[in-house]
């Protein structure tokens, strides 16, 4: 079982390896366009898609994961995709755009998550299609003061080199620096001094991380500084150092917290199913008499759990999770008061 | 984690009968640095139409825990010295599967920050060498914390039962209850 | 002082009560704190211990104190509250004076103190000494207590001092005092835990003690049978091995038909009777006629439920015998406790381990605070007022002629209805809420409204400080050091934790500054609270209380000290009457006769339900500090009148519709609960609210002649339906007085 499970997912992330390989020769031009100094940044990115990939096909393929996956689509396109779809632009606006659910579990935490986010995906935006070869910047013919920037080999649009857009696109990266930096000082100050989290986080899972963003972001500055001030001198160590983070980070990146960038969107798909659910017949349970969940969701979950090896079913052919938290609480002091009454005595 | 203190001799026993519903354990648990003062445990009433009777539950700490099974971010543990944690807060995405897939009733889905939250026995204390709070806190002996051999000699009516029968399905946990001397399992329904 | 100065709207929003929650991740500092600090809880007798965390001069939260014998770290949800009423957003920070129309405004300590001293002057002038009264309450500790004793006879110079005891155990203190001639539980909890048959009679204690269970509980995993008499089926009760619903207001009935049931089958010790006690034929002839038929008509519990309860307890070799207000609160009061008494006598089993019988003290300092001066016929060290030779102990220890020293004033209502009379014309108060907490309150707010002067000491504008003149604002628990007594006897220290804010002063400060201003400086020149106990263990020494021995060293060192403890090397005494030397004159246990007679007001054509009044676990008396802690108030945020279906359906009365509730003294509505765990004849409702839903508007001033309690927890009452369910939202818990 498990060795099909971890073909199937060898396959379509070797499918999706060949298919960015492909996307990188197209995309550089038969690698005209393509820097040969970023060529370990190439391959450790391309390794991490394999591994994303790799995960993330695995990662569908248990039954939970799996059922929201098919439902997702299923509800995506059941013809009230419309609906849905304006939902799932909401959605991704609030809770991937602005995070408001990380908002109320804390301002700081908010602020430094937010930052090290946007941070991050600002320098991904710029730093991946540079590997890529997507995009690649000349100075306009006959000039010595005027850029191109070309996308896919096509000529997008032209600067002045001593303009505030140059400005901003050579010194992206160092914005983004500076944001993850200053998100990690926030988040820092949280894991050190919270005492609650100082007792359920460990070093691997939650300090690390933000080490390895952290020399990222210091050794990327490190190298504008070199530059800047320091004539180059130290141009090589600091590219050295830069390129060995980045990639560890580029490595680590399918398997260790990271992970949970790409694994955030499934959020979306929940939030569809839940509207889905809604509109069908809710779940009653039995003790308490009220509404608890989505029928839906119940039904999915006795699905889900028999999968797992589960049965909550009971003699009269319902099944344990028909009750709600509360009502399955009662159950289980009423029974115990049962077979206190069977031994004769309330108390023991 | 600071686990090096975790006093693995130590075990949580739970007898409901013994509740009198008074919520300290409520109280107090909302004072624990991990869950921030949300409460983890829970106390109802059974119905009070009829009854006093109060229900009250901690995370049991399954062996094979249903609410990790189900969780399609991968967001539940369980750890060496088998404490199923609460959900890792970068991975839940608060689809609520834990909630309903717990046949103790336990997780709690937190709507506003879209998380879910459950006991993990106190682990800022247990980890430290201290009871977890709620049965520090209990005032009946509805919730206790602490040797095995303790307990039954203190309670020489009762046995602690940890296998739990939920309709077809039998579930072993860490947490036990006190049940008539005797005893084996609790059929629930 | 007339009416309020402003609305009593105006006053809750500037004065609360307010919901003080902590910050969402906890108090900034509690993972660090500068200071633990280890001390008891503030509310119940039970006393836990508790170590309260500090940082800049604040409590930021509560760790549990596990090595404290007693409760072991164990604690109740106002314990583990309690830590909120420090850093409130209510508290008083300034003296305030009274202001008409708009309410109170901030003045400073010499104005305010000086208009106090002009006023008792004044109205002293006027009216005579007496005129001027004072209330006191036993959440103070045992040296603030003597101090306000101390206080009210020399520097106030009024015999008409009392303390809101008066409406907590003084029928349990009267009845000890007439049996053994000695008011205090006759054992530690120790011994509960290896009694053979426990009875608990008229005490919820899963809500009122919660942190008692665990002995009761480790009895009966010890073997023991467990006997509750409640009419409802409280927590406590409903595993118990036999719970006796009775019906309120016929306690003593039922236990004169048990003494009659133990006397027919012989389950007496003969020995003990004839060697150690007096009065026992005569105590047997009261309850002669007491058969179980009888018994079961008057009490309503089944004859055959008495009957096993008599063999239960005939039979037991060792027994533990407990009351509380169930029993106490009632024109008959010390006849309920006394016809208790007369049960443990009966079977001789006092004294000796696992035998024991205790009232369960219900203020923080209730035991301690009743023995040391500060009730209105008390000197220190449980004296006598009237008594020549007390009088004389207590002149010499405070430097004064014996004449000096008032003789027996009112009783705490007797001052309101001495209010009504005119006869009291003003009023300081400390550490005590009347009008929520004494019965048939609308008169008692009458009588705060007709007052000349009122001045209040106390850390939050309390809902009778509402009528003050003057607010002095004094201190918590955590803000002096102390000793306080818990139900067991065992006198405890009260850790300062840290200095009151703002402007606030401790309440000794305040007493001391009074004194000297009102020309007693010299009686009162104590430097810290260990002086003031120093002069309290003289003052005790040689009374039937007596601290002599008792140091705070001594205390810190053991945990705790057990009174008596006569001498400095005398250990304490933790089981009384192990000699079966009882303290009455002639050394012996006295047995009272008690007839049963019916309570105060019994139920007629026109208000035929039994109305009867308590406690819920998450509010303590009157909610001064309780009401203002948030996730207490959410725990049960009004109060409900709880009904049987069967009475219900007789009214055609549904769950949560709202019932006006008619008294003879007043009217006020509740949402119904409809529960059968009640008395079909019987209603309930907790009396910690104040204003439109207060119990105590419907609760009768009839007083126990001996000890002169109120009887709250019985009355007579009409139910009228009105129809809609219970309001939703803010009008749910709108307290406003009238």
């Amino acid at each position: 079982m498990l060795s099909t499970l971890n073909l199937r997912a060898l396959i379509v992330a070797s499918l999706a390896t060949l298919l960015l390989i492909a996307a990188v020769i197209i995309g550089s031009r038969n690698l005209q366009n393509f820097d040969g100094a970023l060529i370990a940044y190439l391959f450790g990115s391309v390794f991490a898609w394999f591994g994303l990939v790799y995960r993330y096909t695995v990662w569908l393929q248990r039954p939970p994961t799996r059922l929201y996956w098919r439902r997702g689509w299923q509800f995506f396109f059941s013809g009230r995709m419309f609906g849905h779809g304006w939902a799932l632009v909401k959605h991704a606006f609030t809770d991937l755009g602005a995070q408001s659910f990380i908002r109320k579990r804390g301002l700081a935490r908010w602020s430094g998550h937010m930052l090290m986010a946007w941070g991050c995906v600002i320098a991904f935006a710029v730093t991946f299609p540079l590997t890529f070869g997507w995009i690649h910047f000349t100075l306009a013919s006959g000039t010595i003061d005027t850029y191109v920037a070309h996308v896919f080999g096509f000529a997008l649009f032209s600067f002045p080199l001593n303009s505030f857009v140059a400005a901003n696109i050579f010194h992206v990266l160092n914005w983004s620096s500076v944001m993850i930096i200053v998100g990690i000082g926030l988040m820092m100050r949280r894991r050190l001094t919270d005492a609650g989290q100082i007792a359920i986080q460990t070093f691997e899972g939650d300090i690390l991380p933000l080490l390895l963003l952290a020399a990222i972001a210091v050794t990327g500055l490190g190298l504008t500084w070199d530059y800047e001030f320091m004539q180059g001198r130290a141009h090589q160590f600091m590219g050295i150092t830069h390129a060995i983070v980045v990639i560890l980070f580029l490595l680590w990146m399918p398997f260790g917290k990271f992970f949970h960038i790409f694994q955030r969107p499934a959020q979306l798909g929940v939030a569809i199913y839940r509207r889905e659910g809604a509109l069908g017949p809710q779940a009653v349970c039995r003790h308490t008499k009220d509404e608890f969940a989505t029928q839906l969701h119940v039904d999915d979950l006795k699905a889900v759990t028999r999968e797992l090896g589960y049965d909550f079913t009971r003699a009269d052919g319902s099944s344990h999770l028909d009750l709600s938290p509360q009502g399955k609480r009662a159950a289980l002091a009423k029974a115990h008061l049962a077979a206190r009454k069977e031994s004769g005595t309330y108390f023991g | 984690m600071q686990n090096t203190q975790i006093k693995t001799d130590e075990e949580f026993f739970i007898d409901p009968q013994r509740c009198i519903g008074c919520r300290a354990c409520e109280m107090a648990c909302a004072e624990c640095e991990t869950n921030g003062q949300t409460s983890m445990i829970h106390v109802d009433y059974v119905d009070r139409y009829i009854s006093t009777q109060t229900s009250v539950q901690v995370c049991m700490h399954c062996e094979d825990p249903a609410c990790a099974r189900v969780c399609p971010a991968d967001a539940i543990t369980k750890d060496e010295f088998g404490i199923v944690h609460t959900a890792n807060t970068a991975r839940c995405i608060s689809c609520a599967n834990c909630v309903l897939a717990c046949p103790f009733g336990v997780p709690k889905k937190m709507e506003e920050t879209q998380i879910m939250m459950k006991c993990n026995m106190c682990y800022d204390r247990t980890s430290a060498g201290k009871r977890p709070m709620c049965a520090t806190v209990c005032p009946s002996g509805a919730l206790w914390f602490g040797k095995r051999e303790k307990i039954a000699q203190m309670r020489p009516n009762s046995t602690p039962v940890n296998t739990f029968m939920f309709g077809a399905q039998t579930v072993r946990t860490k947490v036990n209850i006190m049940m008539p001397a005797g005893s084996t399992a609790l059929s629930v329904d | 002082m007339a009416k309020l100065p402003v609305s009593s709207e105006q006053l809750i929003a500037d004065f609360g009560p307010h919901k003080n929650y902590p910050p969402r991740e906890g108090f900034v500092g509690r993972d660090e704190p500068d200071e633990v600090v280890k001390t008891h809880c503030c509310f119940c007798g039970m006393q836990c211990g508790i170590k309260l965390l500090v940082k800049n001069n604040r409590v930021v939260g509560f760790d549990p104190w596990e090595e404290f014998p007693f409760n072991e770290g164990r604690l109740c949800p106002k314990g583990v509250q309690r830590y909120l009423q420090n850093n409130h957003p209510d508290r008083l920070l300034h003296p305030f004076g009274r202001v008409e129309g708009a309410g109170f405004r901030p003045l400073g300590w010499d104005a305010a103190l000086d208009r106090t001293v002009a006023e008792i002057r004044r109205i002293q002038a006027e009216h005579g000494p007496h005129a001027f009264a004072m209330l006191s309450g036993v959440s103070l500790t045992n040296e603030k207590s003597y101090l306000v004793g101390k206080f009210a006879r020399l520097a106030l110079k009024t015999r008409n001092l009392d303390y809101n005891g008066r409406l907590c155990m003084v029928s349990a203190g009267a009845g000890n005092k007439k049996a053994f001639g000695l008011d205090r539980a006759s054992n530690t909890y120790a011994d509960l835990a290896h009694a053979e048959v426990i009875m608990i009679c008229g005490t919820n204690v899963s809500e009122t003690f919660p942190t008692l269970t665990h002995w009761i509980w480790q009895a009966r995993d010890n073997g023991a049978k467990l006997i509750v008499v409640d009419p409802r089926l409280t927590p406590i009760a409903r595993t118990a091995d036999l719970h006796l619903p009775i019906r309120p207001g016929r306690d003593s009935a039922l236990y004169g038909a048990i003494l009659h049931q133990l006397v027919k089958h012989d389950w007496l010790d003969h020995d003990f009777i004839a060697q150690h006690t007096s009065g026992f034929a005569e105590a047997t002839a009261a309850v002669k006629d007491y058969d179980l038929t009888w018994a079961e008509q008057t009490t309503g519990i089944d004859a055959a439920k008495i009957m096993r309860a008599a063999e239960m307890w005939g039979r037991a070799k060792t027994s533990f015998l407990l009351h509380a207000r169930g029993i106490e609160h009632h024109s008959k009061g010390v006849e309920n406790v006394v016809s208790c008494i007369n049960l443990v006598l009966a079977t001789g089993r006092i004294g000796k381990p696992y035998c024991g019988y205790g009232t369960i003290t219900g203020q923080g300092n209730g035991q301690g605070g009743r023995e040391h001066g500060h009730k209105c016929d008390q000197l220190p060290g449980n004296r006598d007022i009237e008594n020549p030779e007390h009088r004389a102990h207590i002149a010499r220890v405070w430097n004064v002629p014996e004449p000096e020293i008032p003789h027996k004033g009112l009783t705490a209502y007797e001052i309101i209805e001495a209010i009504h009379r005119g006869e009291i014309r003003g009023m300081i108060s400390i550490c005590f809420n009347p009008v929520v907490s004494l019965p048939n309150n609308n008169y008692v707010r009458e009588a705060f409204e007709k007052l000349e002067h009122y001045t209040a000491i106390d850390f939050f504008l309390n809902e009778t400080a509402r009528h003050a003149d003057i607010v002095l604002p004094g201190s918590l628990h955590e803000e002096e050091d102390g000793t306080v007594t818990t139900a067991e006897g065992r006198v405890v220290r009260i850790r300062r934790a840290v200095t009151p804010p703002g402007e606030a002063r401790t309440d000794t400060d305040i007493l001391l500054e009074l004194a000297r201003r009102l020309g007693a400086g010299d009686k009162f020149e104590f430097k810290t609270s260990e002086e003031i106990f120093t002069e309290l263990r003289y003052a005790s020494q040689g009374g039937t209380a007596d601290y002599f021995g008792i140091t705070y060293e001594k205390i810190e060192k053991n945990m705790g000290v057990f009174w008596p403890c006569p001498t400095l090397d005398h250990p304490g005494t933790p089981r009384l009457w192990e000699d079966r030397k009882f303290a009455t004159p002639d050394g012996k246990a006295h047995f009272n006769p008690v007839s049963y007679r019916d309570p105060g007001e019994i139920t007629d054509a026109e208000y035929p339900v039994i109305l009867t009044t308590g406690r819920v676990v998450s509010q303590y008396l009157s909610g001064t500090q309780t009401r203002r802690i948030g996730k207490l108030v959410d725990q049960y945020p009004e109060p409900l009148l709880e009904i049987h279906p069967t009475l219900a359906a007789r009214y055609n009365i549904h769950d949560r519709e709202v019932v006006r509730v008619v008294t003879r003294r007043g009217a006020a509505e509740f949402p119904a609960q409809l529960v059968e765990t009640i008395r079909t004849d019987t209603v309930f409702i907790p009396y910690h609210w104040p204003g439109r839903k207060s119990a105590n508007q419907l609760t009768s001033g009839h007083l126990d002649p001996v000890s002169k309690i109120p009887e709250f927890k019985v009355c007579a009452a009409r139910l009228e339906p009105l129809g809609h369910p219970e309001p939703v939202g803010d009008a749910r818990t709108a307290f406003a007085s009238p």
